[in-house]
């Protein structure tokens, strides 16, 4: 049972580069966190200080409502899993994963009762003589798991570990991952830059940019109501379109979208006092549609570029000054320089402040959505 | 592909030209003490025309070389154990520990380096004799020590900081100390660079000269290389027993340098390849 906090939590390396600006965070015991952003975000960083192996600069990290500030990782009752590994190459496997258990005084019996199950939950009996070197990238990745299971702690830490594995590896790793979750209902909290990793394994994504809370929610939350423009662009692939577009108000909201006026049936934050904003859009949700032009968001457009990526096809046209992608089945006959009518799904939209960034759209039928915090 | 094998031929006569100056002279040693001296004078380089072997079984039924080779023994050991219990802790310490001025700490071990021992027989004939290890096996072994840390911390470090962060990372969560990351993970890791370090420190002192003949004064302190002056100088120019005697005492270091070898060429060339 452990529930993980963090409180103001500060980094700040000498010659004041600020990594990690004011991060809180409550997770709750059993929960399975993933912390996604860009390279440099401060991810990375946020875990190590939750390990121990970085120095807090400001705030505090609590693990069971107990201050870890000054703790020496040992103490903090968490194991951890790297990118690298980071497997003792001078030692074979039983002695990889018993490595922590022997530091901490066990007998030799009962090192032996604790290693051999973990070893069979990860299929590593047949390996345990073996040195990392003669292992492949996934079973040295699963020796890594073993060594941090072992210790049966409150916190699993999880350092991008997939990624140096090709990618089928990636997939079958990351179901096992997940598995040994359910399985063990421990409190983890995974780091990586991947989007469908944390999409597919996250209770809750915590996605960072510059060293701050961007957004906290669910991956649908994240995916359906991204709070800023930040997120919407991080978040799918192919990524968002964002049309720069004017917004008035007379009898609900309008926008001008490559000189079509659009009634907008949902609600426009009534803050909202500027008239520029940004439209987003995904591309899953334009639609090509035979001859619809009575519905107002039927757009026409050209089709610039086409792809084929097997179950769909993705294209580019324009609106107006610009580029716009979209995806649809493959089954549509489309060629490149026809016109298309594009039907954009209005309970999708997005709009964002240019200012802020923070989207100020609500469509109509749509749940509350989440604001970051 | 002409040019290929004229560069391949040119390095083949090179390398057999620079084994020739290390192999010839030591062949010429090792048979030379099977050679009577007017033999070899006239063949110097040649196999011997009749096999003498009582030159090399005067050399073993004289006592003292055993107590010489032992006297060598236990300095050369001391030596290269001190040296590298000091040089690998140190040089951890450097590798891992950021503190106040360690990097002027560290230049001061490395200026040691550029000090040849020959320039300071005078202050430190002083310092052993204040010390009173005058006439000790330590007196011999603790300033080879001092002068062998310099380079040996500098191998050190450079073989520390190549091993992944990460592993320390790792260990850290685990459990482990600085003391026992450095038993338990660096120095198992570390056997290349220990050889080699190993090697360049026991050669160094197994040959050393001018070290043993400032401090030591008895007779029964005398490690090999001492010896031999006083077997040259009870002989004269008795060329021959003296080459026997040398081939028996260098062949300890060679049979250490052959177990030795092939950890040194990882040692040196360590991390310059991703393993």
């Amino acid at each position: 049972m452990a529930s993980v906090e963090f409180k103001h939590v500060e980094k700040v390396y000498s010659g004041n580069v600020h990594t990690v600006k004011d991060f809180n965070l409550k997770i709750n015991d059993g929960e399975f966190i993933v912390f996604l952003g860009p390279s440099g975000c401060g991810k990375s960083t946020t875990l190590r200080m939750l390990a121990g192996l970085e120095d807090i600069s400001g705030g505090e990290i609590l693990i069971n409502n107990k201050v870890m500030n000054e703790l020496e990782p040992i103490e903090r009752d968490i194991a951890m899993v790297f990118q690298s590994y980071a497997l003792y190459p001078h030692m074979s496997v039983y002695q990889n994963i018993a490595f922590a258990l022997k530091l901490a005084g066990m007998s030799k019996a009962e090192i032996d009762e604790k290693v051999r199950p973990v070893a069979d939950m990860l299929q590593l009996t047949p390996l345990l003589d073996r040195k990392p070197k003669a292992l492949s990238g996934g079973q040295r990745q699963r020796v890594a798991m073993g060594r941090a299971m072992v210790r049966t702690p409150e916190v699993f830490l999880f350092d991008e570990p997939l990624s140096n594995l090709d990618a089928k590896l990636r997939n079958s790793m990351r179901a096992e991952i997940k598995a040994l979750h359910k399985k063990m209902k421990k409190t983890t909290i995974y780091v990586t830059h991947d989007q469908v990793e944390a999409m597919t394994l996250a209770d809750r994504i915590v996605i960072l940019r510059d060293g701050k809370v961007e957004q906290v929610g669910t991956p649908r939350e994240i995916y359906h109501s991204p709070a800023n423009k930040f997120v919407a662009g991080f978040i799918g692939s192919p990524a968002m379109n964002f049309i720069p577009v004017a917004l008035s108000k007379q009898e609900g909201w309008h926008v001008d979208l490559a000189g079509q006026n659009l009634n907008l049936l949902g609600d426009v934050d009534d803050n909202q006092t500027n008239t520029k904003a940004t439209l987003g859009i995904r591309p899953c949700d334009i639609h090509i549609t035979p001859d619809l032009l009575s519905n107002p968001l039927v757009i026409k457009g050209k089709v610039e570029n086409l792809e084929l990526l097997g179950s769909t096809i993705q294209l580019t046209s324009r609106l107006g000054e610009s580029q716009i992608t979209v995806e649809a089945p493959s089954s549509h006959i489309v060629n490149e320089d026809d016109e298309a009518n594009f039907y954009i799904d209005e309970s999708r939209l997005h709009m964002f402040n240019d200012q802020s960034g923070l989207s100020i759209y609500k469509p109509k039928g749509k749940p509350e959505s989440v604001v970051s915090q | 592909m002409l040019a290929m094998r004229r560069i391949s031929w040119g390095k083949y006569i090179f390398l057999i030209l620079v084994a020739g100056f290390v192999l010839v002279p030591m062949f010429a040693t090792v048979l030379g003490g099977f050679k009577s001296l007017g033999e070899l004078r006239t063949n110097p380089f040649g196999l011997p025309d009749v096999w003498e072997f009582e030159y090399y079984a005067q050399v073993f039924a004289d006592g003292s070389i055993w107590l010489l080779m032992k006297n060598s023994l236990i300095i050369a050991f001391f030596s290269v154990l001190l040296t590298i219990i000091i040089g690998t802790m140190t040089a951890f310490t450097f590798s891992h520990i950021k503190f106040a001025g360690y990097k002027y700490i560290y230049n001061y071990f490395l200026i040691g380096m550029m000090f040849p021992a020959a320039a300071a027989i005078l202050p430190l004939f002083l310092k052993i004799r204040d010390l009173g290890l005058l006439d000790s096996l330590s007196g011999v072994v603790i300033p080879q020590v001092a002068f062998g840390l310099g380079f040996s911390i500098l191998l050190f470090r450079t073989f520390f900081e190549q091993l992944p962060a990460e592993l320390f990372d790792a260990a850290r969560v685990d459990g482990c100390s600085y003391i026992k990351f450095y038993w338990h993970v660096i120095l198992p890791l570390s056997t290349p660079i220990l050889a080699t370090v190993g090697v360049f420190v026991l050669v160094a002192s197994w040959n050393n000269y001018l070290l043993p003949l400032l401090v030591l004064n008895t007779e029964q302190q005398y490690p090999w290389t001492l010896g031999i002056m006083q077997y040259r100088g009870e002989y004269g120019i008795e060329w021959n027993r003296i080459l026997a005697y040398v081939t028996v005492t260098i062949s300890p270091a060679i049979i250490f340098f052959l177990f030795a070898q092939k950890y040194i060429v990882e040692g040196l060339t360590g991390g310059a390849v991703k393993g």
